[in-house]
């Protein structure tokens, strides 16, 4: 029985060691790997592949994931080895994944500095040092109807004014409503029409960490212009972006702030990229988050001993005029980078979105708005302050004083994170 | 058919197999060992040999052929999940505390360096000194300066020495051997080596052809596990809890840490820290609330259409058929559809009531909504089981009661349902464990909230503990799987001990006949 154990083991190795070779994966050395999600990954795939040479000497492998989500699951449960060189992501990955030790940074010289706004920068460090570089930007404009509306509104009230007059007879569902980027992150720039800042900038385009918005203001103009005399909605702001994309599309509603992924349905659809910022109360444009997607550097390169070569990646591709216009020309978001804002080859959308972000954009900083030191982070808390007002019909001056506590302690302990 | 079990074909295709499902396992075990996951590996390379061992010998080994799979399954889906959730209960294991120790000295090693003042980086060349080490050849154009550096040694070269492209920069000098972009990118050693520059400076060729300049400000003392700031001599000590933290400010620490041991602080921390206390004695309260609740009505509805159904009435196979389509439907889109039937605006209930309830934003309603769902997900089951128990039970005892004067009520109250709960009892104690720990429920109807966001709230109205424990794991951008372990040890106990319980009080039933 002995040797029939052993000649079968001795067969059954022989198999398996042949098979294992066959399957058996490898970090090939010399291989720079990209992981992006779905949209991004084949877009980079594509065009890298078209040049290339990049990086000299070194190979280029972009992983695409299903989703954005499997992408950041994927990412937050590498470990060891098991990650990628370079990964295409979210800006507001960089405090908790560089706090982490998975991201590594990057250094750039001045003139490749020069090619991005330094507020860019801004979305991309932590504890004064920069993780990635700035792709594309990430913002949302609002776009009117020119069919149910001639010209761009002046202020919030013209707005206002122009759903309480035509509500019935054009059988308006909302004034004004969040197509693209959710109550939070696209609603960003309603509560700062309205006077609620998540963080104030300086003339200098530093933070004022001091102070925050006054509650009592930005209750008073929710109550003046999106409550009625019960307190209760007056339907020109839903709380929710439920149905507001099909809305606007139907032309059942004038406004609506749009993301800038999404431009190319509304030009299928007939419309004209008719983008501006929100308009404030007082005349001035409610600022909106100028965020920036960044490829980040990650300490696994290091592991797999190409840390080098994708920085150079880094540089050479993503941060260059070239790589950029090459890339946005498939991928049709605004590019980050000055040298590819101004080629010919962006769209009509893009070029709307990035003058709506030069107009009033503010950086998106994770320190601050992930943090929920003050009680909640901002993702949380600012559709809580809709829910609590349009639809719970509490009192907007009361909630926005919590509101204003919240993100007041949350820019308090985020700025050592600057 | 005996071709199949027995001979040379047998042998083959018992060899064959064995060698796919070894090769698989072999190829995971050293994907395993190379990410430094040797439990992993060591625990596949026993499977492996144990496998082989009991399918390639005989007789002595016959009962684990059947054992074994299941056995393997249960140690390493079962057995090892729960050791690991255990062991990461007693360790600060969350954001910023993920890597090992060694991984993070590395780390904060390789952050704590800073630029000079002006940023300077240079083009470089990277190549090899005569001795074999790494050198390279520094252009500083502004300056008009070349010069090769080493780890140690730094020596200008004359301009009439060297060989330069278009634009200014070296690309050879005398003695220096320059390599290729093909060689660099097979050994990136270069790229660790500290040129010597000026005084406390050094360059780090950051990519093949620029070097930065930094200096470092933190440095490692490995013999007493310290970190010293170079500028300011502030001395960082290992804080115990997975951080270098400056001993007089324990505010002040390095980053990142790593997961360190913490003992019972995880555990601590639910009692004596009350923003986490408080949301979890509530959560725990609805969590029992909703688990006895989903279970008891879903069984009073669903016995009560056993009894109902259980007498010859016309079309009863059909009724039958209708009432476990639910059943018969995948939870995740019934879950989905009941989420859109409670919409504010849109949704079929308020349109049908003629209401506009906002479900999922008053906690009462959201409860309200949970409970409907699960009974509506639930009753079909236990009306399956109690009707196959109603049939279990033997006719002749009712009869024999009523030949005694028992009226219906007596016979269900007395024989019929003390006889269901025999048979049913370890059914309901699983269906409570399960709603227990029913997070699908939770997570695609309502995301567990209401919350009150604005009072600061980390737990929703619905929110049970094993929701509650993913958000904490993995909710936020802040995780903390240390402290969401330590939940999940707590519910494994309390599902544990109540249906241990259950089970004892069932036995107990069974001598009621």
């Amino acid at each position: 029985m002995k040797n029939r154990f052993m000649k079968g083991f001795a067969a059954v190795a022989a198999v398996a060691f042949v098979t294992g070779l066959a399957v058996t994966p490898a970090h090939a050395a010399g291989e720079i790997v990209v992981w992006a999600d779905e949209t991004r990954g084949p877009n980079l795939a594509k065009v890298i592949a078209a040049k290339g040479d990049w990086v000299a000497g070194y190979t280029i492998k972009v992983v695409t994931y299903s989703s954005f989500d499997a992408l950041k699951d994927a990412f937050d449960k590498a470990s060891g080895t098991t990650g990628p060189d370079i990964v295409v992501a979210a800006n507001d990955w960089v405090p908790t994944a560089a706090k982490s030790g998975k991201l590594a940074p990057v250094t750039l010289t001045a003139s490749q500095k020069a090619n991005f706004n330094a507020t860019q920068f801004f979305d991309l460090s932590y504890k004064g040092k920069l993780y990635g570089i700035p792709v594309d930007i990430n913002n949302v404009a609002m776009i009117f109807n020119t069919k149910l509306v001639s010209s761009a509104p002046k202020s919030f009230g013209d707005m206002v004014d122009y759903y309480k007059a035509n509500k019935v007879s054009k059988n308006l569902k909302a004034g004004l409503c969040i197509a693209g980027g959710g109550m939070s992150w696209g609603a960003h720039s309603v509560f700062s029409a309205l006077g609620a800042d998540a963080y104030l900038m300086t003339k200098k385009g530093t933070v004022n960490t001091v102070q925050s918005f006054n509650p009592s203001v930005f209750g008073a103009n929710v109550k003046k212009y999106l409550l009625d005399a019960n307190g209760k909605s007056n339907g020109f702001f839903p709380a929710s972006d439920t149905g507001c994309k099909d809305n606007f599309l139907a032309g059942t509603v004038p406004f609506a702030v749009i993301g800038n992924w999404e431009w190319k349905d509304y030009v299928a659809k007939g419309f004209e990229m008719n983008l501006m910022p929100v308009p404030s109360v007082n005349g001035g444009y409610g600022h909106m988050f100028g965020s920036v997607s960044g490829a980040l550097l990650t300490t696994f390169a290091d592991k797999h001993g190409v840390a080098a070569g994708a920085k150079s990646l880094l540089v050479n591709f993503f941060a260059s005029g070239a790589g950029q216009a090459a890339y946005q020309a498939v991928e049709g978001r605004p590019p980050a980078a000055k040298e590819a804002s101004s080629s010919t080859m962006l769209s009509a959308g893009q070029k709307g979105f990035g003058s709506a972000a030069a107009l009033a954009g503010i950086p998106q900083i994770g320190a601050f708005l992930n943090n929920n030191k003050g009680g909640a982070n901002y993702w949380d808390s600012a559709p809580a302050y809709w829910t609590a007002v349009l639809i719970d019909r509490k009192n907007p001056v009361i909630e926005a004083r919590k509101l204003a506590a919240i993100w007041k302690g949350n820019v308090a302990s985020g700025k050592s994170d600057l | 058919m005996t071709l199949f079990f027995k001979g040379r074909f047998a042998l083959f295709a018992k060899i064959v197999i064995l060698s796919i499902v070894s090769a698989v396992l072999l190829m995971l075990c050293q994907s395993a060992f190379a990410q430094r996951e040797y439990a992993i590996a060591g625990f596949l390379l026993l499977a492996v040999l144990a496998m082989n061992y009991v399918y390639l010998t005989n007789k002595r080994t016959v009962p684990f052929k059947f054992f074994l799979p299941g056995t393997l399954f249960l140690v390493a889906f079962v057995i090892a999940p729960i050791i690991f959730t255990v062991v990461m209960s007693s360790y600060n294991y969350k954001t910023g505390n993920i890597i090992s120790k060694e991984e993070a000295i590395e780390r904060v090693s390789a952050l704590g360096v800073e630029p000079d003042e002006n940023g300077t980086t240079f083009d470089i060349v990277i190549g090899k000194a005569a001795s074999g080490e790494w050198e390279i050849l520094v252009s500083d154009i502004t300056n008009n300066r070349y010069f090769l550096s080493t780890k140690s040694t730094i020596a200008d070269v004359p301009i009439s020495d060297l060989k330069r492209n278009e634009f200014q920069v070296a690309t050879e000098a005398p003695g220096f051997k320059r390599l290729s972009a093909e060689v660099l990118s097979q050994d990136e050693g270069y790229s660790k080596i500290q040129y010597k520059y000026l005084g406390e400076y050094f360059i780090v060729a950051d990519q093949p052809e620029v070097g930065a300049v930094f200096r470092q400000t933190l440095k490692y003392h490995p013999e007493n596990d310290t970190f010293i700031n170079l500028q300011n001599g502030q001395v960082y000590r290992d804080n115990g809890r997975g951080n270098y933290a400056n001993p007089s400010d324990k505010a002040q620490y390095l980053e990142p840490g790593w997961r360190a041991p913490n003992w019972f602080s995880n555990y601590a921390k639910l009692v004596t820290d009350d923003k986490v206390r408080g949301p979890f004695i509530r959560v725990f309260i609805w969590t029992v609330i909703f688990a006895v609740l989903t279970v008891l009505t879903s069984f009073a509805f669903g016995l009560l259409l056993a009894l109902a159904l259980n007498k010859a009435i016309r079309g009863r196979r059909m009724y039958r058929s209708i009432l476990i389509l639910p059943y018969a439907m995948p939870s995740l889109m019934s879950i989905l559809i009941w989420a859109g039937m409670f919409d504010t605006e849109f949704g079929a209930i308020n349109n049908i009531l003629g209401t506009h309830i906002a479900w999922f934003s008053d906690a009462n309603f959201a409860r309200a909504a949970v409970i409907l769902v699960s009974l509506w997900l639930g009753f079909p089951y236990f009306y399956l089981i109690s009707t196959g128990a109603l049939q279990a039970i033997p006719s002749e005892l009712n009869e024999a009661a009523a030949i005694d004067g028992a009226n219906g009520r007596q016979i269900f109250n007395k024989i019929t349902l003390p006889l269901l709960f025999q048979i049913l009892a370890p059914l309901l104690i699983a269906s409570f464990a399960f709603n227990f720990n029913n997070f699908n429920l939770i997570y695609l109807l309502t995301g567990g909230g209401p919350k009150e966001q604005l009072e600061g709230q980390i737990a929703g109205a619905t929110d049970i503990l094993i929701s509650y424990t993913y958000q904490i794991a993995f909710g936020s951008n802040t995780q903390d799987l240390g402290l969401a372990s330590a939940i999940s040890v707590i519910i494994f106990f309390l599902v544990a001990s109540i249906s241990l319980y259950g089970l004892r009080k069932s036995k107990v039933l069974e001598t009621f006949g």
